[in-house]
């Protein structure tokens, strides 16, 4: 096989993947505690006793994850403001980005073999994008469910109007509910195409969110946006 | 001949709107409409929902006969589900439906009707002293002394008593003249006062009634706290299909029903059996009397042709209403059909229903000819077959919004108009005690039950103190009104001897409210068909729910007041409040006082007639 | 105008001691969850301001929320009627009818003008031009209209009031609504509840007729003293909740133990409603103290938030919001696989190439 050479782009700054990691590990955390709030598991022991299975432990799990969570977008925010690789977001105002984007889906759909480099892909970026937009609707909506235990203190007071929004708050629950399942099939799909483009074209990438850089075989396309 | 309109009617459930043609020369009443105008489209509501929440819709149908509509309807999915409900839930449900007759009753007769009979500003001539002893005289001739059988006794002596001293009455009195004289006369505003009718009674029982009036308001609702207990609320208890969610256990204090539980329960059902035995009786029959030797025994309409009844009180419990099962051992037989009861029960026609005449396409239908509503062909429709299509058509003169009169050549109100064999039928409590009254007459009931043996005394007690025949004085106004009574003593006495029952079934060990068998929708048939029965306090009530695919396909209600309130029928006539209006003499035409006196006699409930 | 009666002017003419009136103030002051610090202020709110007139309509409706009313205990609805507001139209109670009837309507909105109390019951039809509820020859949405205009406060009863009820539930035949889009400026409080809680009820307009103020309301116009809580967080439940202890079905082991009704779809978790604290009857129960399930009946929508015997609705065969997930993860995941067994052909046809071509493609 023929030599490639590469060239090393450092895109992801510290913050950004510590955040990243954070967010895979409370994402799990959260589905999983989600979802047994939603259903529940009998104990059928005849005296209400704190089991490890009881509600409040996995409400409580649940929450302080999301908070977690939530602290560690500060180190995101970090990320974005210090560090231009933190930036990749999808550039819908440039003509470009469309033709790319369908470059690149012709690849993803095994038409053509290749599509251009790039730091990041358009789809890719809409794909986070997208992610993001989910996760705030989480965000939003189990935050206006918890403090609403209160409807007087400041919590409610940021989150409560959500519940009037999406016309009670059986809707927020439900919703909630929805989106946790969407943001785990992004999750199955990233995973997948992560490893797929490692795979593909063998350009470091998983070890970027580890490392923060990607080592490239061609001048990507959005080079640029690193100067 | 003068045009008298009555919109709204007050003191009832619901909008209704009345209209009659009267002689002016002869207070005759010549002709009648009478118009529900208002209407919600419940049935079309119910249209795919889970058959398990049916109940909770359905009984949205109206808050006054609350309870009425979800026990019929988690009776029809029943029917259709082919479920059987464990005993107690049957004595459950069955002490949850006496206690609304029993309550639903009294505070009609005395806060929705009362008014028609006695005013406030008479009762400002009253001696508190002879009013006093008025009370003492009516509890002592009045009184009716009939129990049912009595296998628990509770009570030490009889509880609330009706007052009967001077101060006492002298207070009522300052209250009604403090009322008066403040110029705010609040609920008393701008009544005909001054109608002949209110010189009818002396003084001193419009104190008397005013007096019990506001008791009756106190206590009606210290009656339903059965409801409170087994269901969580009133209005709208909640039921669930299957039995009863209101758990029985013995050894937990956190359970809906332990002994703790059953205490308050008896309590009110004791209460409910005093109240009617020492206030509303009494005071009917003393009223009922003055009345009828006044020579005001008209107003009976329809009730003189045709009355209709499902009979009531399931025993023990039942399977499949649609195969005959909830006729099988009934309390209160009175299942059937009577015609001509006017020229005597001996003469009158009685029919037994049948599981077939509710299951045959012209056994039961509905016609819209004069009801906004549209039909697919022009054919009156069985309920399973129904449709709810609204049509409105305007009023004869005025605008769809600003009406002037109704047409009764056209459409005239969003009633259907309910039909047995093609026939309109009045229902009721006097429906139900014209028909036992009737089949004991003929000797058709054989060995009756406690509840029917007791019918047949209140008849005769009542044919004593007013020295008249049944015939006579039952398809009347007055007749209407104390049927209403009896039936409130009757189901005062239902209601304990449920209680013992449950309390007995509980003592043998069976604790269970609920069959879950079937509860998931996967065990039941792809498609399947269902009617639920139950005699209301306004009488016979029948939903008709059509389950398909584990949802509600089609949901229609035939409901008391649509019996009685409905349209005209180009074929088959008029309904009970058109016959009865016509059968009832208006002395003053502008001031309409025995019109609706008689269209309060049936306690209409608008809701529930057009739902 | 003539001068009008305060509640202690009226307790005076009908011979109740001052001792008797302050305790009823006292059973007030504890209902309305206030202080007693407050007893003071609502004395001399109850001697000072004359009797409140209240008129009383019904759009489209059950009744259930005034045979609710008339449930109440403290105040005795009957105390309440006849001695502390003046009801001058009520379709229920009142004895008049027909033409007399709305002509004394027409006269109290007058003499009251901006004075009194407008409670109303039921929604508004707006179809057809709100010819589905009719009512002395108007339609329902006309005497709404005349009624709010020069009302004090309004006050709208039960969830057909707050937000159109039954009969705004999906397929919404006749277009009801809740009242607030045709009252114009006046205060509108919301008191939801199918039906509200008795004392709820009459608690309100016992604020508005002491104080002369809509009581403090929340950011859907509730009293916040009767809407503050969520069942769920208020229910004697709620330990079962906690420790993970629910009836699976009803009438099981767990359900005669008093657990939690959580899966056999309690929407307390979502209530705001005196439900779990005042309760019904004094205390005496509530849907899920007696077994049921609540289904959030004071709550706009409630109609048509699925089946009240599910926390999750369920769409036919495909089943619950969690099956739809699994199956969709369980689709994804073979897209993946399928995707990916295909992307290793593409690498290897492409690699070849590369091979034979000697050189990147692209
Ligand atoms: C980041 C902020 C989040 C907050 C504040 C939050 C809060 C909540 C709250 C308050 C509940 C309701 C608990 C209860 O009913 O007692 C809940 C339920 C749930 N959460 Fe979250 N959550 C968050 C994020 C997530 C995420 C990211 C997921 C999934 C990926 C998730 C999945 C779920 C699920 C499945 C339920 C059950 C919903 C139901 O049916 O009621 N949550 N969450
Ligand atoms: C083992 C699992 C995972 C691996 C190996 C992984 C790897 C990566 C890599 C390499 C990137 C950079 C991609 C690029 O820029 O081309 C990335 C970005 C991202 N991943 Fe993951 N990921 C994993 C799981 C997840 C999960 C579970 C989530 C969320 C549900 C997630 C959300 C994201 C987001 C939002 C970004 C964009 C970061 C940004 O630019 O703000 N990842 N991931
Ligand atoms: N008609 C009627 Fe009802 C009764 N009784 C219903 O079934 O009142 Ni609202
Ligand atoms: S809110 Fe409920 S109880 Fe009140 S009128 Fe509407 S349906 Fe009836
Ligand atoms: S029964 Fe309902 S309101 Fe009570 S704790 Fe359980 S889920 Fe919450
Ligand atoms: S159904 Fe309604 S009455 Fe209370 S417990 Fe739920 S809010
Ligand atoms: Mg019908």
């Amino acid at each position: 096989m023929k030599e490639v050479k590469r060239k090393e782009y450092y895109l992801f700054s510290p913050f950004l993947r510590i955040f990243h990691w954070i967010m895979v590990a409370m994402i799990v955390i959260l589905f999983v505690t989600g979802l047994l709030i939603a259903k529940p598991v009998q104990v059928m022991t005849p005296e209400p006793t704190y089991t490890l299975t009881s509600m409040d432990l996995v409400r409580d799990i649940h929450f302080v994850a999301a908070f977690i969570f939530c602290a560690s977008f500060i180190l995101r925010i970090y990320g974005f403001i210090i560090n231009k690789g933190d930036r990749l977001f999808p550039r819908v105002w440039e003509g470009h980005f469309y033709e790319e984007t369908v470059d690149v889906a012709l690849h993803y759909m095994l038409i053509k073999p290749h599509h251009a480099s790039f730091l990041r892909n358009p789809l890719a970026r809409c794909s986070y994008a997208a992610l993001y937009a989910l996760v705030l609707v989480e965000v939003l909506t189990g935050f206006a469910m918890y403090y609403m235990n209160d409807p007087n203190s400041t919590g409610a007071f940021l989150f409560g109007w959500v519940n009037t929004v999406l016309g009670g708050e059986m809707m927020t629950h439900l919703i909630h509910h929805y989106v946790a399942w969407g943001i785990i099939l992004f999750a199955i799909g990233h995973v997948y195409m992560v490893i797929r483009a490692e795979f593909m074209e063998g350009e470091s990438e998983v070890s970027s969110m580890f490392a923060g850089s990607k080592i490239l075989a061609h001048t990507p396309k959005d080079a640029n946006e690193l100067e | 001949m003068a045009h008298v309109t009555v919109d709204p009617v007050t003191r009832i459930e619901g909008h209704l709107r009345v209209e009659v043609q009267v002689d002016e020369g002869s207070g005759t009443v010549t002709d009648a409409l009478s118009s529900g105008t208002a209407w919600r489209g419940l049935e079309l509501v119910m249209k795919d929902r889970d058959p398990r929440d049916a109940w909770a819709y359905i009984q949205r149908i109206c808050g006054v006969c609350t309870t009425a509509h979800a026990l019929c309807s988690v009776r029809a999915v029943e029917d259709a589900l082919g479920i059987t409900i464990p005993k107690n839930a049957n004595y459950i449900r069955n002490i949850m439906a006496a206690t609304l007759t029993v309550q639903d009753h009294i505070v009609h007769f005395y806060h929705l009707h009362a008014l028609d009979w006695v005013s406030p500003v008479e009762a400002l001539n009253a001696d508190p002293v002879a009013t006093a002893n008025l009370q003492n005289t009516i509890l002592a001739t009045y009184k009716l002394p009939l129990t049912g059988p009595t296998a628990t006794n509770t009570e030490a002596y009889p509880h609330d008593f009706p007052a009967a001293t001077p101060q006492y009455f002298d207070g009522i009195k300052a209250k009604v003249k403090a009322i008066v004289d403040s110029g705010q006369l609040g609920i008393f505003s701008a009544q005909w006062w001054d109608h002949p009718d209110y010189k009818i009674l002396p003084p001193e029982v419009h104190l008397l009634a005013v007096a019990h009036y506001l008791e009756m308001l106190d206590k009606q609702r210290e009656l339903v706290t059965p409801h409170v207990i087994f269901g969580g609320k009133n209005p709208h208890p909640h039921y669930v299909v299957g039995g009863m969610p209101c758990s029985i256990s013995l050894t937990d204090g956190n359970a809906p029903v332990n002994t703790a539980r059953l205490a308050i329960v008896d309590r009110a059902v004791n209460m409910g059996r005093t109240l009617v035995n020492n206030y509303y009786l009494p005071d009917l029959l003393a009223i009922g009397n003055i009345y009828v030797k006044a020579g005001k025994t008209d107003g009976g309409g329809l009730a003189k042709t045709r009355v209709l009844a499902f009979g009531a009180y399931p025993m023990d419990t039942y399977t499949r209403t649609s195969d005959g099962g909830f006729f099988k051992d009934l309390l209160i037989r009175c299942n059937g059909v009577v015609e001509n009861f006017g020229a005597g029960a001996w003469n009158a026609e009685y029919s037994e229903l049948k599981a077939e005449d509710l299951t045959s396409p012209d056994g039961f239908t509905e016609g819209v000819q004069h009801a906004w509503y549209e039909y697919p062909a022009d054919k009156d429709l069985h309920p399973w077959e129904g449709v709810t299509e609204p049509k409105f058509t305007g009023p004869k003169e005025g605008t769809p919004t600003e009406w002037k009169t109704l047409n009764e050549q056209g459409k005239y109100s969003w009633l259907k108009t309910p039909k047995w064999k093609g026939k309109v039928c009045e229902v009721g409590p006097l429906a139900r005690y014209i028909i036992i009254y009737t089949k004991y007459v003929k000797g058709l009931l054989g060995d009756l039950t406690w509840a029917e043996k007791m019918m047949i005394d209140q008849i005769q007690a009542v044919s004593n103190v007013l020295g008249l025949a049944p015939e006579v004085w039952l398809p009347t106004m007055v007749g209407r009104t104390a049927a209403r009574g009896l039936d409130c003593q009757l189901n005062a006495e239902i209601n304990k001897f449920y209680f013992d029952k449950l309390i007995a079934n509980i003592k043998s060990g069976d604790l269970s409210v609920m069959n879950s068998e079937k509860w998931y929708p996967e065990t039941w048939p792809k498609e399947c068909k269902g009617v639920g029965l139950y005699e209301a306090p306004r009488g016979a009530l029948s939903h008709w729910v059509h389950i398909k695919d584990g949802k509600t396909h089609n949901y229609q209600c035939i409901v008391p007041t649509t019996w009685n309130s409905c349209p005209r029928d180009d074929k088959a006539g008029q309904g009970a409040y058109e016959l009865a209006m016509m059968d009832t003499h208006v002395a003053v035409p502008d001031k309409p006082l025995e019109i609706v006196k008689v269209i309060r006699s049936f306690d209409p409930c608008m809701a529930c007639a057009t739902h | 105008m003539e001068k009008r009666e305060s509640l202690w002017d009226r307790c005076l003419k009908q011979g109740i001691s001052r001792r008797n009136f302050i305790k009823s103030c006292v059973t007030l002051t504890s209902l309305m969850g206030l202080s007693t610090e407050c007893l003071t202020k609502v004395v001399e709110a109850a001697e000072a301001k004359p009797l409140p007139v209240v008129i009383w309509i019904h759009g489209h409706e059950c009744t259930g929320c005034d045979e609710s009313f008339i449930r109440s205990a403290s105040p005795l609805a009957g105390d309440l009627v006849l001695s502390q507001i003046d009801l001058e139209y009520d379709h229920l109670l009142s004895a008049a009818c027909g033409e007399p009837f709305e002509r004394h309507l027409d006269e109290t909105i007058q003499k009251y003008k901006g004075q009194y109390i407008l409670a109303v019951e039921g929604a508004v039809s707006t179809k057809d031009n709100g010819i589905f509820c009719m009512s002395g020859g108007h339609t329902f949405t006309h005497l709404l209209q005349k009624a709010a205009k020069d009302a004090a406060a309004i006050i709208a009863y039960g969830t057909c009031a707050v937000a159109g009820g039954i009969q705004a539930a999906s397929p919404n035949p006749t277009g009801s609504s809740g009242i607030s889009m045709f009252t114009g400026g006046a205060p509108v409080i919301n008191v939801p509840g199918c039906p509200p809680i008795p004392e709820v009820m009459t608690g309100v307009v016992m604020h508005v007729a002491l104080f002369g103020t809509p009581p403090p309301l929340d950011g859907n116009g509730r009293p916040k003293q009767f809407y503050g809580n969520r069942i769920h967080d208020t229910c004697y439940r709620r330990p079962f909740f906690d420790a993970g202890l629910f009836a699976e079905n009803y009438d099981d082991a767990g359900a005669k133990a008093g657990w939690c009704l959580y899966k056999l779809g309690c929407r307390g978790p979502e209530t705001y409603n005196s439900c779990g604290n005042l309760r019904w009857y004094q205390g005496m129960s509530y849907p899920i103290q007696s077994g049921a399930a609540c289904i959030g009946c004071s709550n706009p929508h409630f109609w048509d938030e699925g089946s009240f015997s599910d926390r999750l609705p369920k769409y036919d065969k495909i089943g619950d919001a969690d099956k739809i997930g699994i199956g969709l993860g369980v689709l994804t995941t073979a897209g993946v696989a399928a995707h990916a067994v295909a992307s290793v052909v593409q690498k290897s046809k492409r690699d070849i190439e590369e091979v034979e071509n000697g050189g990147a493609g692209e």
